[in-house]
């Protein structure tokens, strides 16, 4: 019995392995198998993936209902294409500034959550994300208004420095679409594994707690106020950088990119993929990226709108059916394997509880 | 035969289960209490018998199996259920609470039964225009079981009554559902913590523990019995 | 003086347009305690609906009629597939959130693979024709908007107050238990409930058509208008949703005159609304039951 536990363990964690060794291998050869045009759409991806990664923090783990987090997405973008373009900051300290800027907004935003909760607070934040375009148009002197801004930096250009909008040289013997997505790759993944510490240390066992029964964890000692407000903070950060990574890979901010269905659309990427999991909201946000950017345009003009259709229908069909989205089908299957498995080797001696 | 007859009954919410096989019966007309703790599955039989919660085990009402029915199904057998915690409707009036409570009736007498009601009930005549969830305890009460009856039921189902209410109001309410019960006939299936009110009350009595029937026998015979009382009522 | 009243007389009839809305809203809430954030998609669906059936030569206020009975049947069945399996919304609040969600984008998706994404022009119900009282010109839109909604409170009052299904509805919205347990068929009348809400919405869709042109975000911002009466008034109050709508139609047409940044940004004040209400006054103006707070 113990050792076949052993075993199952040790291969687990093989197979685990080579999942990940396969996923790196993939991510890594990706931008030298696809045209720019392509890369380009990738990095706006993982651009999604990290927005979507910061409000699984906030919905997911703690259980705090956003709507408007394409609203921080848009503040973190506005604030990197503000910074570089009219105050010339490098684009590095421009996108850590969104990720402050962001951070900030996200504890301001988080006070009046601390008494407005559950489905009061899905209305706020959707008011929020309904309201963040126009105010973005009501202030053209700074952000361009609904012409939107091309993010330029001053550059030497024919012997004369001119504003330039910003590109990615090639370096590295790399081109410069390629440079760009190992860069936003490798910010990525730093952001996905700052989220992956975060909720599996004690903060994120406090996270949890306050989703599940908020009082218990009060009379347990979480400081729930303090832990809310800092999640609302955190994950607002994580949405400012994915906003960033937008801004720095289309070189252009609109007030268009930030309406309401993006916040729609980061909700699709963190229910489809597995909300509560780290992976899930980078596979939603691969899904959601596959859909818009490979199939739709695919499809007719006439029926491209079947998008939205079809994803709108799965997150119904997932809700109702799997709330736990993909990464919980592939858990819920590989326990039912293990199951099977654990049933037919030990020929009916394992109880249920081992099986569980 | 029995008007009620439960053989074997198993229920459970998920995967708890409450009840392991009960059996218990009512007569026409006769008064039934079902004692026992907090947890014995007291609520859970009477939502079973009114087909509120599915159950194994066979649930026959009249003769007719009920297992597997819906609710209505129930309530047009002859089953009312005033659930605990008296379950008025408090945002409507006194007088629409009754009225709710005759939503399967299709014969015109529903107004002179109302009236008939308010007779029984004199504080609800009083109060008819008021929110029902602005009246005491004692006031709900009533109007739950009044409410109960507007579906002329052959058996009402009653859970806890005593509960969250004075002993003095308690007792005022199960003066009125004695009377209640003689004028319709009805039987009365009652479950409660409270022994001494409840073995005052019915002729009959089951003792629930854990799921299961500990003890059965009439009234009298429990109330009377030392050994009975120390064990299982705790008087 | 007159400026004060010309925009006041605008605020009037957009007030309106919000109190239709938001009645919706209040069916749904009182209801099934949920709010619904596709309702503005459902309002815009309907107003396609009743735009496709005017096209083939149909008179407007018959089309608009034909639009409410097609909202209601797609509300209806949307409660029946989408909603009805998920349960108590307050016990399950963010799948509650992620349902309605789901179907705001499907409706406005479907919307645009029907109808196309080029906007359409939408006819006035009430015609172009104005009256001049007093310096002060009144659009008959405008008040034929404010009939509209007196007519729609008043067969809400009938139905709620003065019918058997209209009992059983408030019933249901006040404990749905205790109503199974006399027999009322509380699933039926929840999905009554949904398709209701489409009715009316339909008739806030048609009167917002004409201004904006009728295209599939058409609903988008007067769903937060709509959202802001009621929270005012109260989620549970039909008569909170009227005045609340009056409040908000007024306050956004009246507070640009004085505050030129809010001359695009009419939202801002609504979203204030909505903030410092659920802040400081959950159950807002007349609402009764109390809104989930720490």
């Amino acid at each position: 019995m113990s050792t076949s536990a052993h075993d199952r363990t040790a291969r687990e964690r093989w197979v685990r392995g080579g999942i990940w060794l396969a996923v790196a291998v993939v991510l890594l050869v990706l931008p030298t198998q696809f045209p720019e045009f392509r890369v380009e759409q990738f990095c706006s991806w993982m651009a999604l993936a990290v927005a979507a990664c910061g409000l699984n923090v906030l919905t997911g783990y703690n259980g705090q209902i956003s709507v408007g987090h394409g609203a921080l997405y848009g503040v973190g973008a506005y604030t990197t294409a503000i910074l570089i373009t009219k105050a010339g900051w490098p684009m590095l300290a421009a996108a850590v500034a969104a990720a402050v800027v962001c951070f900030v907004v996200g504890v301001v935003i988080g006070l009046p959550a601390l008494r407005i909760k559950g489905l009061y607070l899905a209305l706020v934040t959707l008011a929020v994300a309904t309201l963040f375009p126009l105010v973005i148009e009501q202030f053209p002197g700074l952000t361009g208004g609904s012409n939107g801004l091309a993010i330029t930096s001053p550059r030497l250009y024919r012997g004369v420095v001119r504003d330039k909008p910003i590109v990615f040289e090639p370096a590295f013997g790399l081109a410069g679409d390629q440079w760009k997505y190992y860069l936003f790759l490798a910010a990525t993944v730093v952001c996905f594994l700052l989220a992956r510490n975060l909720v599996h240390s004690r903060m994120g066992r406090s996270l949890v707690a306050i989703r599940d029964n908020e009082t218990a964890a009060e009379v347990s000692g979480v400081p729930v106020a303090t832990v809310k407000i800092l999640t609302f903070g955190i994950s607002s950060a994580l949405a400012g950088v994915g906003g960033a990574i937008f801004a720095l890979n289309n070189a252009r901010v609109n007030p268009s990119s930030f309406t309401i269905v993006v916040s729609i659309y980061l909700l699709v990427a963190v229910v489809t993929g597995g909300a509560a999991s780290i992976v899930g909201p980078a596979i939603g946000a691969v899904l959601f990226g596959v859909f818009t950017d490979v199939v739709s345009p695919s499809l007719p003009a006439r029926y491209q709108p079947a998008t939205p259709v079809i994803l709108g229908v799965l997150l119904i069909v997932l809700m109702l059916t799997a709330p736990g989205g993909i990464v919980g089908i592939a858990q819920s299957l590989r326990t039912r394997a293990t199951a099977r498995r654990l049933r037919s080797s030990s020929e009916g001696t394992t109880g249920p509880a081992t099986a569980a | 035969m029995s008007l009620l007859s439960v053989r074997g009954l198993r229920a459970g919410y998920g995967l708890v289960e409450v009840l392991f096989g009960i059996d218990l019966e009512v007569d026409e007309g006769e008064l039934v209490v079902v004692l026992g703790s907090n947890g014995a599955g007291k609520t859970t039989t009477l939502r079973a018998v009114s087909g509120m919660i599915e159950a194994q085990g066979e649930i026959l009402f009249d003769g007719q199996r009920m297992n597997g029915k819906r609710p209505d199904q129930f309530l047009a057998a002859g089953i009312a259920h005033v659930p605990q915690g008296r379950g008025t409707i408090t945002d409507l009036t006194v007088e629409e609470n009754l009225r709710i409570g005759a939503w399967t009736r299709k014969d015109g007498e529903v107004a002179a039964d109302i009236d008939r009601w308010y007779e029984t009930f004199p504080r609800l005549g009083e109060r008819r225009e008021q929110l029902a969830g602005s009246m005491s305890g004692g006031e709900q009460q009533m109007l739950a079981i009044a409410r109960a009856f507007m579906s002329r039921p052959r058996l009402l189902l009653l859970d806890e009554p005593s509960l969250g209410l004075a002993p003095l109001v308690t007792a005022e309410v199960v003066d009125r559902l004695r009377s209640v019960t003689a004028e319709t006939g009805a039987a009365v299936l009652l479950v409660e913590q409270n022994a001494d009110l409840a073995l005052g009350f019915a002729g009959r009595a089951y003792v629930l523990e854990a799921g299961t029937i500990a003890l059965s026998g009439a009234a009298a015979d429990l109330k009377g019995d030392e050994q009975v009382r120390r064990a299982y009522l705790g008087f | 003086m007159n400026n004060f009243l010309q925009v006041l007389v605008v605020g009037i009839g957009d007030g309106a347009v919000y109190a239709m809305l938001g009645l919706g809203l209040v069916v749904i809430y009182r209801s099934t305690g949920l709010l619904n954030f596709a309702q503005g998609e459902l309002a815009m669906f309907s107003t396609f609906i009743t735009w496709t059936i005017w096209e083939v030569g149909v008179p407007l206020p018959l089309a608009v009629l034909g639009g409410m009975v097609g909202g209601f049947l797609v509300g209806a069945l949307l409660h029946q597939v989408a909603v009805r399996p998920l349960g108590d919304p307050h016990l399950r609040p963010l799948a509650t959130v992620i349902v309605t969600i789901g179907l705001f984008l499907a409706v406005n998706g479907a919307a645009q693979l029907i109808w196309g994404t080029l906007d359409k022009d939408f006819p006035k119900l009430f015609g172009e024709g104005q009256i001049t009282l007093g310096g002060v010109a009144i659009a008959w839109q405008k008040i034929g908007a404010v009939l509209v909604l007196a007519l729609m409170v008043l067969g809400f009052w009938f139905l709620f107050q003065r019918t058997k299904i209209g009992l059983a509805m408030r019933a249901v919205a006040s404990n749905s238990e205790s109503s199974a347990l006399v027999g009322v068929p509380v699933p039926r009348l929840l999905m009554l409930g949904w398709g209701l809400a489409a009715a009316v919405g339909t008739v806030a869709g048609v009167f917002t058509a004409p201004g904006l042109g009728l295209g599939s975000n058409l609903m988008q911002l007067t769903l937060i208008f709509g959202f802001a009466a009621i929270t005012l008034g109260g989620f549970d109050s039909p008569l909170g949703a009227v005045v609340g709508g009056m409040v908000v139609g007024i306050m956004t047409s009246v507070l640009p005159q004085y505050l030129p940044i809010f001359s695009k940004m009419r939202l801002a004040p609504a979203f204030l609304l909505i903030l410092l209400v659920l802040l400081f006054r959950p159950q807002g103006l007349f609402g009764r039951k109390q809104v989930e707070r720490v």
